[in-house]
């Protein structure tokens, strides 16, 4: 207030409304501070905090996104994991029946039984090939159906057998778990199970052919050898790709942290802070309140008779 | 020199005194109205009578006093300077007002603002990456999509609304002008008659002077006394009341109707002319003038035609970023036949942010299948989901347009309270100077009582000298 030559009943009104009104504005503002949590309500409150704001929730949203992704992509390379598992011990398994094929003193009965087991696990192969998450063949990269046809060549179709759907298609599929990092999360069923005459299926078929023609299958050993080795690969080539994915998943989790730390520390109110605001505002308030009362009540007519 | 002189001495002082007494009553009377300015009976000593003829006497005493007027203590000056200062604060009162339901309109930063929507419009299409061939993440796509356009269509709306809220207001303010510029030249004509009359106008006076006060809070008006006692309202130089006649003030007809046309290119302004000529008025200060201001077209800086602008802008940004993506991306049926996907969001470039709509409707349409990658590829959705981060994307934009305007909104608040704590502190010092102090009337009534017990005693002391010179002079040994 600057000085003023005459007070007046009227000016001491106005300038005690003045007063009272701006200290019940100041806990108003503090009182919607305290109730909303907010230090930030509207841009012009803080408009760089408000900045700040914006890009951490948006921030945040990413965050959670990229969770989303990597819970997926987790998914993928599990269920990938399994089947490359299934697919090892089962061709251990015929590795082992082909080993005991080779022993010439078996009759031509054990080697059809043999052939049978043997085509019987070929079967078992190319289930887990065909292996889907949520209806999409993990092995067959980002092409629809199936990853491997069966060993049947149809009738007036193009595709011999055991045909790689992903083959000539350049497409992975990959999950992105942070700013530019795509992890691939499939694997190519081509590169695990070979394709076409030169797969894991036709060699199988070959042996229980050998098999029941009574020869010999141990020299297909080195055969099976070379995709067991194919698919040890595969496997541990999945195993980094876990451990990746699992890393990015603790970066995530800590960034969402860091990011919610900031968040609140741009526009979150400080709770302590704000209780003292308010309690000095009311001190204010009341003073203002005690001033008024004390000012405006007397006249000169009190003390008149 | 009368004999019967005192008593008339006596008379006039009994008279002038409860003249004066009148006078504290109608101030305690007003002691609350608004605009009332303080008034004084002002009293003058009657000198003696003058020696008119040879042989008369004076003893060279006054005759008494009189109320030679009732003076209004009012000041020209600090009335020069409250206007001055209504005229600054209300038009960057009225600034600030519409920056703050702008920023209501924005709704940011909230847990439910623009940047949440476009936020999940983006998760939607890395959900669509994660499982290009599942419908429901695609339908969900579509309706985030759709989300987003309605949101900056609404937003766009309800700027425009605002700016026609502030048409109407102007509109309502310049009829409110001249019905008040009328009222303060019949003031003047009847001020004038009162005073030519020999009487006291003061309380007329009050009420102009509130008027003109109102008048430079709606568009910067200043007065001018004439020596006769009226006043004169200026607006920018010319007379918005000269004496006993008003001009009219009117929303020009060349102003664009609605925000659409204000914001065509080369749109004209929308202004305030002199309704008898059609010149326009260049009223600088006052509400009016704020609320001018924000109705400006983009070219001269105006508030809402900039925000709908900057709205247009993400509008366009977000379509012409998605669409340029989603174009070279393959459906899972068109990655067979080899056909490109259609533009996934569609706009009117003349109103981009109202037109924007999303342009499929089958889920199946949406394309994220990258050419020569696999039907169920998703490479091209990867890129969409990764247009969030661009740094001239959709978001980026947003952000800061918000940005900006908090700081317009901040600076115009803060400017605004600053010429409201001069208003204030101006019209405090009017008030001080007018306002009506009831200990000082009081204190007055008191002097005025015992001034008028005083004469009537004069009275009865020179009636009791007489009754002895009359009743008892001359009756020794009666």
């Amino acid at each position: 207030m600057t000085t003023i030559g005459r007070v007046t009943h009227f000016t001491v009104r106005n300038s005690t409304l003045n007063n009272v009104q701006a200290n019940l504005q100041k806990m108003a503002d503090l009182q919607a501070q305290m109730s909303s949590g907010k230090k930030i309500n509207a841009a012009s409150d803080d408009p760089s905090g408000t900045a700040d704001v914006l890009r951490l929730q948006g921030e945040q949203r990413q965050l959670a996104q990229y969770g989303r992704n990597a819970s997926d992509g987790e998914a993928w390379l599990t269920t990938i994991n399994d089947a490359l598992t299934t697919s090892l011990s089962t061709l251990r398994k015929a590795r082992d029946l082909t080993v005991q094929g080779g022993n010439g003193a078996l009759g031509i009965n054990s080697r059809i039984a043999l052939a049978q087991e043997i085509e019987g696990l070929r079967d078992n192969l190319l289930a887990q090939a065909n292996t889907t998450y949520l209806g999409r063949s993990v092995f067959a990269g980002t092409t629809a159906g199936a990853a491997f046809t069966d060993g049947t060549t149809p009738v007036g179709a193009p595709d011999p057998a055991y045909t790689f759907s992903g083959s000539g298609v350049d497409g992975t599929v990959t999950r992105t778990v942070a700013s530019g990092t795509n992890i691939r999360v499939d694997s190519s069923g081509a590169a695990v199970f070979g394709e076409g005459a030169d797969s894991v299926f036709a060699l199988l078929d070959s042996i229980a052919a050998t098999l029941r023609a009574g020869g010999d299958p141990s020299d297909q050993l080195d055969a099976i050898d070379g995709h067991l080795d194919a698919m040890t690969t595969e496997v541990a080539s999945v195993g980094a790709r876990q451990n990746q994915i699992d890393a990015a998943q603790d970066l995530i989790s800590q960034n969402s942290l860091t990011a919610t730390t900031r968040l609140s520390a741009v526009q979150d109110i400080d709770l302590a802070q704000i209780i003292l605001d308010l309690g000095a505002q009311e001190v204010a308030y009341k003073g203002a309140l005690a001033a008024g009362a004390k000012v405006l009540q007397p006249t000169l007519l009190d003390f008149l008779r | 020199m009368s004999t019967f002189s005192g008593l008339g001495t006596a008379l006039s002082s009994l008279i002038a005194q409860r003249q004066a007494l009148e006078v504290s009553g109608q101030n305690i009377a007003n002691a609350n109205t608004v605009g009332y300015t303080r008034q004084r009976a002002a009293m003058a000593s009657l000198p003696a009578a003058t020696v008119p003829s040879m042989f008369s006497t004076s003893n060279g005493v006054g005759i008494g006093t009189a109320v030679t007027g009732i003076d209004r203590l009012g000041d020209a000056f600090l009335d020069a300077r409250v206007r001055n200062e209504t005229s600054g604060a209300s038009r960057l009162a009225a600034v600030a007002t519409e920056y703050k339901t702008l920023e209501t309109t924005i709704g940011e930063p909230t847990a439910t603002g623009f940047s949440k929507d476009l936020s999940s419009f983006w998760s939607s299409w890395s959900d669509v990456v994660n499982d290009p061939t599942s419908d429901s993440a695609r339908s969900v796509l579509l309706q985030r999509g759709k989300a987003v356009a309605d949101r900056l269509s609404t937003m766009h709306q309800d700027v425009g609304t605002q700016w026609q809220q502030a048409l109407t207001t102007t509109s309502a303010l310049v009829t409110q002008v001249n019905t008040t510029a009328a009222n303060v030249a019949d003031l003047n004509t009847r001020i004038l008659a009162i005073t030519n009359a020999g009487g006291s106008a003061n309380e007329l006076m009050d009420q102009r002077d509130l008027l003109v006060t109102q008048l430079s809070g709606l568009v910067g008006a200043s007065a001018r006394t004439r020596d006769d006692g009226t006043v004169d309202v200026m607006v920018a130089g010319n007379a918005l009341v000269s004496g006993s006649s008003a001009n009219q003030l009117a929303v020009s007809s060349d102003s664009p109707a609605s925000l659409g046309d204000a914001m065509q290119a080369g749109a004209p302004a929308v202004s305030i002319v002199w309704a008898r000529n059609d010149n326009p008025a260049g009223i600088e200060g006052g509400r009016v003038a704020g609320l001018l201001t924000t109705l400006a077209p983009q070219s001269e800086g105006g508030v809402l035609t900039s925000a709908a602008a900057q709205i247009d802008a993400v509008a366009k940004t977000l379509a012409d970023s998605v669409n340029a993506v989603h174009t070279t991306g393959y459906t899972i049926d068109g990655y067979e036949t080899g056909t490109p996907g259609g533009a996934f969001f569609t706009y009117d470039p003349a109103n981009p942010a109202r037109s924007l709509a999303v342009a499929i409707t089958d889920p199946a349409g949406v394309a994220v299948a990258g050419a020569g990658k696999g039907a169920h590829d998703s490479s091209v959705g990867r890129e969409l989901a990764a247009l969030a981060k661009s740094t001239s994307g959709a978001d980026a934009t947003w952000a800061a347009f918000v940005v900006d305007l908090g700081v317009q909104s901040a600076s115009a608040s803060s400017r605004a309270t600053v010429a409201e704590a001069a208003r204030s502190t101006a019209s405090a010092a009017q008030l001080a100077q007018t306002s009506v102090d009831t200990d000082e009337e009081t204190v007055n009534m008191l002097a005025f009582q015992r001034a008028y017990e005083g004469a009537a005693r004069v009275l009865t002391a020179v009636d009791e000298m007489l009754d002895t010179l009359i009743n008892r002079t001359g009756v020794v040994g009666r």
